[in-house]
């Protein structure tokens, strides 16, 4: 409090304030507000639908009051006297002069209702059911099963109710009626009631024109609710799960909002004042109530001064929340002001906008440009942001002179500050001169907010952040100009380019914020991706497209440009050896891969010794004998053979050069390299150039030629095909039709012109064609991107297929009605270079608005999923015992992923922890046999087995048996090759040390292990194995969340794809994953994989289809005729045993009896059919003559339907070749029906699967359930290439509750029971008035409430408290002095 | 005379066996007269043109100095008299890989070297694999004959 002394109120002595301290916010618990509660809180009461008088000043007993707090910026709270800064305000009162309901409660409201008597409200249960119900409503804990339980309940009243429509107090003896919400009353429905006394009035007005007439529902006005609900006994109430008092519910006053919430503002000069909505929409409530209140007092008639009621209803509803549905058509306003609902929800709400997202201080947005200069931890800034953002840096002796300097120069000269913040917490701004003599006072201890400089921690990012490397923490260089820069191999995480875009940064404003920052956020500590382990920061483009131009096999460089381009990685700084050059004489002179072993490896003091072999793009055969050296190999940090390209060098590979750098010599190996990489090729390519032109593109006469050709080819086999179809001699393909087939195979022909025409211009085009370079070392574009330019465009495609019929039978007018030649329908024959044809434009532009559309909806559609992945899984996290759990502590995993692995460290392709056969190539290298010999296969064994066990009983604990056993296996095998060897070299199998000649030193070069080597690899796997185990604390929730999220966005939409031959399409890309997800009950193409029992015999995989498919008697009838004799009338049914016998079908007579008998509705018995031989039956109704004919008739019309064999639910099966096995084959069932299916005989039940994984829960139950999750995202993923310990968390999320719960909002309110938390997601309002009625408790234990507190979480760094016991400060007294 | 570690005249027979691929390197195929060695080297054609049928002389030795101390693998350029002053066409390089081949009678062993990314790859019987080493710094002179 900052006021001068005459306006603080003066106390004679001190008040009492208790000294509360730092608090933290236990739980909160939900309850709601009574009438009294209000009257309490008040300060003033509300009256007056005025909010300034004439002299602009608020009104007593307004809206605006000032004793609610201060009105404007320099006015006083009447109140309190606080300023407005100070005083948060006060409530007021208005009191309703009829009770109206609050809309939130309206449900809870006609739930009540619905269980009470509308006359004496008692229960409308027996007395036991009563006492049972609440014996286990107060015995449960669960919120859910209590809603459930409350559910229950309300069923049971109105079953009651509605069997008879109507249901006798058991107290009272009166009998209610339905009760339903109507608008915004409640409406009690009792015409279908028979009352005796409803008899007796009945007969009463019998004489009456309207007797008949029925009783119209009557409304039950909230002031009969009012006094029922006050009658209720408080033991009911804890029945029906209420926690506080039902008479709540309704609203007989208003507290009045203070005005600090609702501020009135100013307009015009003064003149005028723009009100906030809820200060409207009271004003509207108190001139209704007014009114009302008027007509109450004066009218003489009672309805008709009640006529305002249902509008003072309306208006308090609104207010509460302005679209509540159910206002009358009457009343409804054109322009909505918002109501409090409409402040809580939704993305700008309070929850999404301001609880959970805070706007922050210390921030900076620009647009961003590339720097290859800097190293991949820096991000430049200019001055002037450098010069607004500041660090609190506190005065130390060590930093006092440089301090001192930053405050002389103030803030408006580069290295200054802008404030002084003194040891009393006051602030002293520098922008004056008196900061010359601030500077030479300044003190120890006094905090300095200083401009930032270079190597503070800064905090960068770039939206969409769709996981956690979309903000990295970098260290600053304060640079000119007025962009923010970074090393463009930082491009890969955040997912940025340079046409524009924008990026943010944050600069935390204390140590422990910065170190956090660095260790957990650095670009350092993030090189890998945690969604598989590969690596994310690495080399792009212009760097790759140089090393791999450098690379080449026949650049050499002389001795000055060798030592120039040493000096372009380190600016010349670094100390260099130069390595002898490759070629010595006629000339000296160095390779360009001399030139990555000097970037490696530049002295002989760094110990660098990097092993790995990489296959580049263009690898063909012969390992580094390649002929287009496509075979990386780096030995010792030596680039033995290989042009390196995006393999090697870029992201997105585990094997790559960096990656190994990082696993075997850890981040700040890789990243100096980098470093280094990045300068080397920014220069080298800025002296070499590298462009694009007109003549990059121009097709030279051989690839014309080739082209027409191939065109012309793809033309007359199309042409060929078209005749065939034609005439209709087309070979069918499984499972599809005439047209379906011309069309698959005419898009194989038109596909394949395309990829041999990129083939082409692979093939032809000169080495130096820059966009043949950049396809090559996968910097930019690909063949096909090439052959566009260059060679021919291709078909194109609109939704999968050749563009459709825009017209009557034709794609354009061009062309010929049913015309199928591929250029009527999207086929491009030229290339961008010799410019598209009027037609084939029409058709690109058909293909790229598709395009257009399709990311434009799929960003809504990933987005919205990656919120609902992230909010189902935020608070998920590995504890100290290794399981995960939730933030209440329920366990979801035992074993993170099976294993505890930590995902971001796998070095193995699938997901392994280790790549044994580099490691084992790395250990042979790095330590050299020298004299040691070759171990015998058999030692190699025994060793192997010896180390194992030596290290279950090691202090960190047993590998996982899986490990060990991958890595006994793999030395055995190296053993295997080892004796190979020497059995060719026709060596003894065992050696004898003592007769050591030459071939044993061949064979150990060639493939021998020595004792020292198996050593070392052993135990660099175990250790390595131990250090990739997740570390407690991970929020590995979250890290799973934006595993499956963010890939998603990089899937396509709508991609359909043929499962095998047969033509079934399977719903994969993004709305696969939504059906997933979901949990969906329908989803749109389920499919049962039912494998057989003899699945190499096509015969019997046709007996199975046969009988699974679903064939109606009509398919296999020969006739079903009426057959009318003298004595009976009847049906007969005659079988195509020819048709039955060559689909295989087993049908006879006596089975279709069966299967009739078993039609439902049909209403024979078993004496109406007679079997008259195997092929022939007979149907006799039993039914009186005069509706014999009838009868006959219908049938005639119902038996061809009637199912005689196979499954309903299934639409079809289609017979297709196992994967990868050749000659065996299984079954794809399009339908559901997974129990009916596996049943069937000849298919081998327990390796059925369904894509349909709620069929699966039903079927076959939860674990497969939970399998089926698992497999189903992979199978959807499989490109993405996402380690399966994400899906395994999230399977394990959506099933651990023990039913397959969705990630939606229905599925997240099952599995979390915070009411914050549940709020902030969706459904806002709803979550909240539940949780009042309810009386729900929030402990604020999970990652969302957190935030909304402001409180730090119980995860990751959070997770642990260093708990110190202070030891007692003991006073070291001496001896008294004995003169004081 | 320091001892080299493989000597012999090689006749080249074929080049360029996957097509030509580089401008200034060609890759060439030779075979040797006295070991039956069968040799694939890519060889800066551009400063030192190979045709079929030339004969040359190709040793191996692990260092240049006269005197037959070990090289050190880094550059110490000098005016001093060495083994190259003999040869035409030098090249420095390290062994990376040996491996068997084929079996029995035929059983053959490999050696790979590349001098800095130009590759050799030397056929031939194991028992010549014997006196080289993995790791090692190896000279490859040429003369022609």
């Amino acid at each position: 409090m900052s006021k001068t002394s005459e306006e603080v109120v003066q106390f004679t002595k001190q008040p009492y304030i208790e000294d509360v301290g730092p608090r933290r916010i236990k739980s909160i618990t939900f309850s709601t507000f009574s009438e009294a509660d209000i009257f309490k809180a008040a300060e003033v009461q509300v009256y007056k639908d005025k909010y300034y008088d004439e002299k602009r000043k608020p009104v007593e007993g307004g809206l605006l009051d000032p004793r609610m707090g201060p009105t404007s910026k320099n006015g006083f709270c009447a109140t309190c006297d606080g300023s407005f800064r100070d005083c948060p305000g006060h409530y007021g009162c208005l009191t309703l002069s009829v009770p109206v309901y609050n809309v939130g409660y309206l449900g809870t409201i006609v739930d009540i209702l619905k269980c009470i008597c509308k006359s004496c409200a008692s229960i409308l249960l027996p007395e036991k059911e009563y006492a049972d119900y609440l014996k286990k409503m107060r015995k449960d804990i669960d919120p859910l099963k209590k809603n459930e339980l409350f559910k229950r309940i309300v069923k049971k009243c109105t079953a009651m109710a509605s069997s008879k429509k109507a249901v006798k107090c058991l107290k009272c003896g009166y009998i209610n009626g339905t009760v339903k919400r109507a608008g915004l009353g409640v409406e009690h429905d009792r015409s279908k009631v028979t009352d005796s006394s409803l008899e007796e009035s009945r007969s009463a007005i019998s004489h009456l024109k309207d007797s008949t007439g029925s009783k119209s529902p009557s409304i039950i006005n909230p002031d009969r609710v009012l006094s029922l609900f006050k009658k209720i006994q408080d033991k009911v109430c804890d029945l029906l799960y209420l926690s506080d008092r039902p008479e709540k519910f309704l609203i007989t006053s208003i507290a009045v909002p203070p005005v600090p919430i609702r501020p009135s503002v100013f307009v015009d000069g003064g003149q005028m004042s723009n009100e906030n909505d809820i200060s409207e929409r009271l004003k509207l409530i108190i001139q209704t109530n007014a009114t009302l209140h008027q007509n109450l007092t004066t009218a003489s008639y009672a309805p008709k001064a009640l006529e305002l009621w249902p509008l003072l209803q309306v208006e308090v509803a609104r207010y509460i929340n302005s679209d509540v549905r159910g206002v009358p058509l009457s009343m409804q306003e054109s322009k909505p002001l918002s109501g409090f609902v409409q402040r809580l929800k939704g993305k700008q709400g309070r929850f999404r906008g301001n609880l959970s997202g805070k706007r922050v201080e210390y921030t900076g947005r620009t647009v961003i440009s590339p720097d290859p200069n800097l190293k991949i931890t820096e991000v430049a800034i200019p001055i002037l942001m450098a010069q607004i953002l500041t660090y609190p840096e506190r005065v130390s002796s060590h930093n006092i002179e440089k301090l001192r300097q930053c405050v002389r120069n103030g803030c408006y000269k580069y290295p200054g500050a802008n404030f002084i913040r003194m040891a009393d917490g006051t602030l002293m701004v520098l922008k004056f001169p008196s900061r010359v003599r601030l500077a030479d006072e300044l003190k120890f201890g006094q905090i300095v907010e200083r401009h930032l400089e270079d190597g503070d921690i800064i905090l960068f990012n770039r939206q969409p952040s769709l996981h956690r490397m979309s903000i990295m923490c970098h260290r600053a260089r304060i640079m000119p100009w007025r962009t923010l820069r970074f090393n463009e191999s930082v491009c890969n995480p955040y997912n940025a380019d340079f046409d524009g875009d924008e990026m943010n940064m944050h600069v935390p404003q204390t140590e422990e914020a910065r170190t956090e920052a660095l260790m957990l956020m650095g670009v350092q500590n993030n090189l890998c991706t945690p969604k598989n382990g590969e690596i994310l920061v690495a080399s792009t483009q212009d760097f790759l497209t140089s090393s791999f131009l450098i690379t080449r096999k026949d650049t050499f460089y002389d001795r000055a440009s060798f030592s120039l381009m040493c000096c372009y990685m380190g600016d010349a700084m670094d100390h260099i050896d130069l390595p002898t050059p490759a070629v010595i004489k006629p000339i000296e002179l160095w390779t360009g891969k001399q030139l990555f072993s000097v970037l490696l490896r530049p002295h002989a003091n760094m110990r660098v010794y990097l092993t790995l072999t990489v296959k580049e793009k263009s690898y063909t055969s012969g390992e580094t004998m390649c002929q287009s050296d496509g075979f990386v190999y780096f030995r010792n940090s030596e680039l033995v053979s290989g042009q390196l390209g995006k393999a090697t060098l870029g992201n997105g590979n585990k094997d790559g050069m960096y990656s190994i750098l990082l696993r075997d010599y850890k981040a700040h190996a890789a990243s100096v390299c980098m470093n280094r990489l990045a300068k080397l090729s920014a220069r080298w390519i800025g002296n070499h150039g590298f462009s694009i032109g007109i003549d990059d593109v121009q097709p030279g006469d051989l690839l014309n030629k080739d082209k027409e050709g191939k065109i012309t080819d793809g033309n007359v086999q199309c042409d060929e095909l078209i005749n065939k179809y034609n005439n209709g001699k087309i070979e069918l393909l499984a499972g599809c039709d005439a047209a379906q087939t011309l069309e698959t195979l005419i898009a194989k022909v038109l596909n394949d012109i395309r990829g041999e025409a990129a083939k082409l211009c692979m093939k032809s085009l000169h080495w130096r064609n820059s966009p043949l370079i950049m396809s090559q070392c996968g910097s930019k574009g690909s063949p096909i991107n090439i052959s566009q330019m260059v060679a021919c465009v291709g078909q194109q495609s609109v939704s999968g297929g050749r563009a459709p019929n825009g017209f009557l039978d034709r794609s354009l007018p061009h062309f010929h009605k049913n015309s199928k030649i591929p250029a009527a329908k999207g086929f491009v024959g030229n290339s961008f270079y010799s410019g598209l044809t009027a037609t084939e434009f029409f058709f690109h532009t058909m293909g790229g608005r598709e395009g257009l559309v399709d990311t434009a909806v799929k960003t809504a559609d990933t987005g919205y999923i990656s919120r609902r992945l992230m909010k189902a899984l935020e608070d998920l996290a590995v504890h100290y015992d290794k399981t995960v759990r939730n933030a209440s502590g329920c366990i979801v995993q035992f074993t993170y992923g099976d294993d505890g692995m930590d995902p971001s460290q796998m070095e193995e392709k699938g997901g392994l922890p280790l790549n044994f056969d580099r490691l084992l190539l790395k250990v042979k290298a790095a330590c050299p046999p020298e004299e040691h010999i070759g171990m015998p296969s058999s030692e190699i064994v025994k060793v192997v087995d010896e180390t194992l066990t030596k290290h279950v009983m090691a202090s960190e604990g047993d590998c996982s048996k899986a490990f060990n056993k991958s890595l006994s296996e793999f030395l055995k095998a190296c053993a295997e090759r080892s004796n190979n060897t020497r059995v060719a070299l026709k060596l003894e199998k065992e050696l004898r040390s003592e007769d050591f000649d030459n071939l044993e030193n061949v064979a150990k070069n060639i493939s021998g292990i020595t004792h020292q080597q198996l050593q070392v690899f052993m135990e660099t796997c175990i250790s390595r194995y131990h250090q990739k185990v997740v570390e407690g604390g991970t929020a590995i929730g979250a890290i799973g969340a934006h595993s499956i999220g963010e890939p998603g966005t990089q899937m396509t939409l709508k991609t359909f794809h043929f499962a095998g031959v047969a033509s079934m399409n399977v719903t994969q890309g993004v709305p696969r994953i939504k059906e997933i997800i979901n949990a969906a009950k329908n989803i749109s193409t389920p499919i049962i994989t039912a494998k057989l029992e003899f699945s190499d015999s096509l015969v019997s995989a046709r007996l199975v289809k046969g009988r699974i498919e679903k064939t109606v008697l009509g398919q296999v009838a020969k006739s079903i005729k009426i057959v009318m004799a003298s004595r009976s009338a009847s049906v007969t049914v005659t079988l195509d045993m020819d048709v039955i016998q060559a689909s295989e079908l087993c049908i006879n007579a006596h089975t279709v009896k069966e299967s009739i008998l078993s039609t439902p509705k049909i209403k024979l018995k078993e004496q109406n059919i007679h079997v008259l031989d195997a092929r022939k039956l007979e149907v006799i109704p039993t039914s009186d003559r005069s509706k014999l004919h009838f009868e006959l008739h219908r049938l005639k019309d119902r038996l061809p339907t009637v199912v005689v064999r196979g499954i309903n639910s299934i639409k079809r099966a289609v017979i297709k070749e196992c994967d990868g096995k050749k000659g065996t084959y299984e079954l794809a069932v399009e339908g559901t029906g997974l129990d009916a299916v596996m049943g069937t005989e000849g298919v081998d039940g327990p390796k059925t699967t369904s894509n349909h994984i709620m069929e699966v829960q039903k079927t076959l139950g939860i674990e497969a359930a939970r399998k089926c999750i698992i497999l189903e995202i992979q199978k959807t993923m499989k490109d993405m290439s996402i380690d399966v310990r994400h899906m395994m968390l999230l399977a394990d999320l959506m099933t651990y509750k023990g039913e397959v719960l969705g990630i939606t909002r229905h599925g997240i309110q099952k599995m979390k029971d915070s009411v914050l938390m549940l709020a902030s997601f969706e459904k806002t309002s709803d979550h909240l008035f539940n949780a009042s009625v309810n009386g729900r408790v929030d402990k604020i234990e999970g990652v969302s409430e957190c935030i909304i507190m402001g409180i730090p979480m119980q995860i990751g760094t959070g997770m642990l408290k260093v708990m110190q016991r202070v030891p007692p400060v003991e006073l070291q007294r001496g001896a008294d002095p004995v003169i004081s | 005379m320091v001892e080299t570690l493989f000597q012999d005249i090689f006749r080249v027979v074929g080049l360029d066996p996957d097509g030509k691929k580089f401008d200034k390197v060609t890759r060439i195929e030779a075979k040797s007269e006295q070991f039956d060695m069968y040799m694939q080297l890519d060889v800066n054609t551009d400063i030192y043109p190979l045709h079929e049928g030339d004969k040359f002389m190709m040793v191996l030795a692990s260092t240049l100095n006269l005197d037959g101390t070990p090289d050190t693998g880094y550059f110490t350029p000098g005016g001093r008299k060495s083994l190259a002053d003999k040869f035409e066409y030098v090249m420095n390089g390290k062994l990376y890989r040996i491996s068997e081949e084929g079996s029995g009678a035929n059983l053959k062993a490999d050696i790979y070297v590349s001098f800095g990314g130009l590759l050799m790859m030397l056929k031939g019987d194991p028992s010549i694999a014997a006196k080289f080493e993995l790791d090692q710094r190896l000279f490859i002179l040429m003369r022609k004959v």
